[in-house]
């Protein structure tokens, strides 16, 4: 067999070029030697023959065996050669695909690229890309195409050939990939829980949005960097033991501390989970981490509110227990003491002025005065017992809370330091009298602590009140060291304490402040270091002011009569009532409410009934809803005492309208004034 | 017996050859016996040994052996291989 190769035209095959013919011939075993074009001389073939020729074969066969479909083709698109992988994509019998154009199995649309495609390769750019090539039934398949540039044996280029693959069930396996991948990734992303990755070296490989968010930065500041940096200083020794520990563990939940960029903690609860490569190595530990606190802030107070609860719950049974003696003590020792004047008034002091005061008047008025004293101490106690849950907020004299709290704190206060007020005349304030009671507690006894026992005379605590536009301001300062400014700034958060364990929950200024708040007021400080801290607690003005007390009309005051039932079980109080009334009033004492009830029942009326609240087997409110049915005239006569409403349903029948009522212990002249006001109403009515 | 295009016209040929190898002689013996029984006297053919005189390759653009050249009549033919096909180089030679 011999190849011909004319300069002009090629007159045995016309397709074929003198390069191929040169292949083809070599490749047949036709030719002994090729001339080295940088030698000239020429190199003798014998032995590279044989060679070639199975490394032909070999190729051949690897051509036809391979998987991807491979044509070659001229410049001018005609194909030269298919292998039969193609041939069987394209629905063709290799014969009848060389020599058309390839185009013909290009859809239209697609030739345009195609063309572009065949171009690059002319350039010798060596390329992948992706495609449609049409099958024999017009069908169209998407595939993938290895296109590279083919050269004769002198470095012509004489076509392209090109690897193709059917790449539609690739596709599809890349689209579902694709799919479920951003599936994936919205689920982590739209979490309201942080997602974590760290490798074996706690190194963050990786964090959801939310979790950036909630330490501060931007996910990318934290990829690379150690899981140490994110957690609190004082829970980092934990942390590196429990990850230690859970090499082998695969699961856990620990609560524990991040620090968030800004520099304030967060409490986090954590679901940590092993990540283990194909052999089952630890190579990270994913976690679910989420934000607790919030959470830990309300059970904090939670566990507070719970416990002041209880300590008011216990006071006002206590406060009630107390209050019904107290009464009767302090009636009855007003009581003497107007006996006392009457005294004086006649003369009977002036035979002995000295004696007088040094067996009556004076032992009389350290009596009232301690008397007073307990009274104040068991109202100082019943401030904790209002329950925290239905918190009213009335006008409040805050002068008068703030002296309250002082009387408590006091204990603390007398061995740190003199303690100076300043308490200005300030309009009534909103708030709930009991928590700003314990918010004024909290910051007395927080400045005390400031200080160190037994320097008395060389530092202060001072108190003030005054009006600042619609607010009522307190301020309540120390002299101690002050609080430096790395402090200052966390010294609101929950949980955040200088003293040290067991001396402070680290709750006290976080609950004041949210009390405050609640109230719709603010608490603020400011220190200075070596000078000492004011913390400033600003209320807004109460629109109206408390209701005062009702006025003592002594002009007409003796001049109303009528008829008293007096029901309470405590018999003190019953007669001092009676000894105190029933120069004006028809008195009629009961000791129960069954007792009031039958003499009601058996016709009698009354013009006033004054029943104490709180009394074993049936009480005040029992009294009151039974006559409801049976005497509802005499219902509205009902005036109630009290010790102290301990049950939630007492106080609220307390807060419902149409109520009358006074605590115990009270004054004898606001007693009778009272009464008074009370059946002059009354008689108005009627 | 064959018919040049130009009866008048000589056939020249050139025969590239690499020394003993098997395809030059196969090549050198066919043309030989080709020209001998086709054109008689009518013909000169030169052999050229490149491991002889390797400088002439270049000349005529020959890169591998055997490659004969038909040098006149016009247009200048060049077949690669060991002629094995006589009917083929007939036809590419011109001859009809």
């Amino acid at each position: 067999m011999s190849y011909l190769i004319h300069s002009d035209v090629a007159i045995l095959t016309q397709r074929l070029t003198e390069a191929e013919a040169t292949v083809k011939a070599i490749l047949s075993g036709e030719i002994d030697a090729v001339v080295d074009p940088r030698s000239n001389s020429p190199v003798l073939l014998a032995l590279a023959q044989k060679a070639l020729r199975e490394s032909e074969a070999r190729y051949r066969s690897i051509v036809e065996t391979a998987n991807e479909g491979i044509w070659m083709m001229n410049f001018d698109s005609t194909i030269t050669f298919v292998n039969q992988r193609l041939a069987d994509m394209l629905g063709y019998r290799p014969s009848e695909v060389v020599g058309r154009s390839f185009y013909d199995f290009i859809p239209p649309k697609g030739r345009e690229e195609a063309g572009r495609r065949l171009k690059r390769a002319s350039l010798g750019r060596a390329e992948e890309s992706e495609g449609t090539i049409l099958q024999r039934s017009g069908q169209e398949t998407w595939v993938l195409i290895k296109s590279n540039r083919i050269h004769d044996s002198a470095g012509e280029s004489t076509g392209m050939l090109a690897m193709i693959t059917d790449a539609t069930r690739h596709r599809a396996a890349e689209r579902a990939l694709r799919e479920s991948e951003a599936e994936h990734r919205q689920i982590v992303e739209s979490t309201s829980d942080g997602i974590i990755k760290i490798d074996r070296s706690s190194i963050i490989t990786f964090v959801n949005a939310r979790l950036a968010e909630m330490l501060g930065y931007t996910s990318a500041e934290l990829v690379g960097t150690t899981l140490l940096s994110i957690v609190a200083r004082s829970e980092r020794a934990n942390l590196l033991q429990s990850i230690m520990e859970r090499q082998q563990d695969n699961t856990t939940t620990l609560e524990t501390f991040y620090r968030h960029k800004l520099g304030a903690e967060i409490a986090v609860s954590i679901a940590g989970s092993s990540l283990l490569d194909g052999q089952g190595e630890l190579v990270g530990v994913l976690g679910v981490v989420r934000d607790v606190t919030e959470r830990k802030k309300l059970q904090a107070q939670l566990i507070v509110s719970d416990r002041m609860a209880s300590v008011g719950t216990l006071a006002a049974g206590v406060a009630h227990e107390i209050n019904n003696p107290l009464a009767a003590v302090i009636a009855n020792l007003e009581f003497i003491d107007e006996g006392v004047a009457m005294l004086q008034v006649s003369g009977v002091a002036d035979q002995d002025p000295e004696w007088f005061r040094e067996r009556i008047t004076d032992p009389m008025l350290d009596a009232r005065a301690a008397a007073e004293r307990v009274r104040f101490i068991v109202r100082d106690l019943m401030i904790f017992s209002r329950s925290p849950t239905d918190e009213p907020k009335h006008a409040v004299d805050v002068n008068a809370v703030l002296e309250s709290s002082l009387r408590m704190g006091w204990n603390e206060v007398r061995h740190r330091a003199e303690l100076v007020k300043h308490l200005g005349t300030v309009p009534f304030a909103v708030a709930n009298e009991a928590r700003l009671g314990q918010v004024f507690l909290n910051l007395i006894v927080n400045a005390a602590q400031s200080l160190p026992v037994g320097q008395v005379s060389s530092h202060e605590i001072r108190v003030s009140t005054f009006q600042a536009g619609e607010s009522v301001v307190i301020e309540i300062g120390d002299t101690g060291s002050g609080i430096a400014p790395e402090v200052i700034e966390r010294i609101f958060d929950a949980f955040y304490t200088t003293k040290s364990v067991g001396v402070g929950t680290g709750l006290g200024l976080a609950i004041c402040q949210r009390i405050v708040t609640d109230m719709g007021g603010t608490l603020t400080v400011t220190s200075t270091l070596g000078v000492g801290s004011v913390f400033r607690v600003c209320i807004p003005v109460a629109v109206e002011t408390a209701a005062t007390p009702p006025e003592v009309q002594s002009a007409h005051f003796f001049e109303a009569g009528g008829r008293l039932l007096i029901v309470d079980d405590e018999e003190a109080v019953g007669r001092i009532l009676r000894r105190s009334l029933d120069k004006n009033y028809d008195i009629c004492i009961v000791d129960s409410a069954c007792a009031a009830l039958a003499l009601i029942e058996a016709g009698d009326t009354f013009d006033l009934i004054l029943c104490d609240l709180m009394m074993p087997s049936m009480t005040g409110m029992d009294l009151h809803s039974t006559l409801l049915r049976v005497a509802p005239a005499q219902a509205q006569r009902m005036m109630f005492m009290t010790g102290g409403a301990f049950t939630d349903e007492a106080r609220q029948f307390l807060a419902s309208s149409g109520v009358i009522h006074v605590e115990k212990p009270f004054h004898l002249e606001f007693l009778r004034a009272t009464v008074h006001e009370f059946l002059v109403r009354a008689e108005c009515i009627r | 017996m064959a018919r040049l295009s130009a009866p008048s016209e000589i056939l020249r040929l050139r025969l590239y050859i690499a020394g003993n190898g098997p395809n030059s002689l196969l090549a050198h013996a066919n043309i030989s016996a080709l020209c001998h029984e086709q054109f008689s006297n009518r013909y000169e053919l030169e052999i050229v040994d490149l491991l002889e005189s390797p400088d002439r390759a270049s000349s005529d653009g020959v890169i591998v052996t055997p490659t004969l050249l038909k040098l006149s009549p016009a247009p200048v033919q060049r077949i690669i291989g060991n002629l094995n096909n006589a009917t083929q180089v007939l036809l590419s030679l011109g001859a009809s």
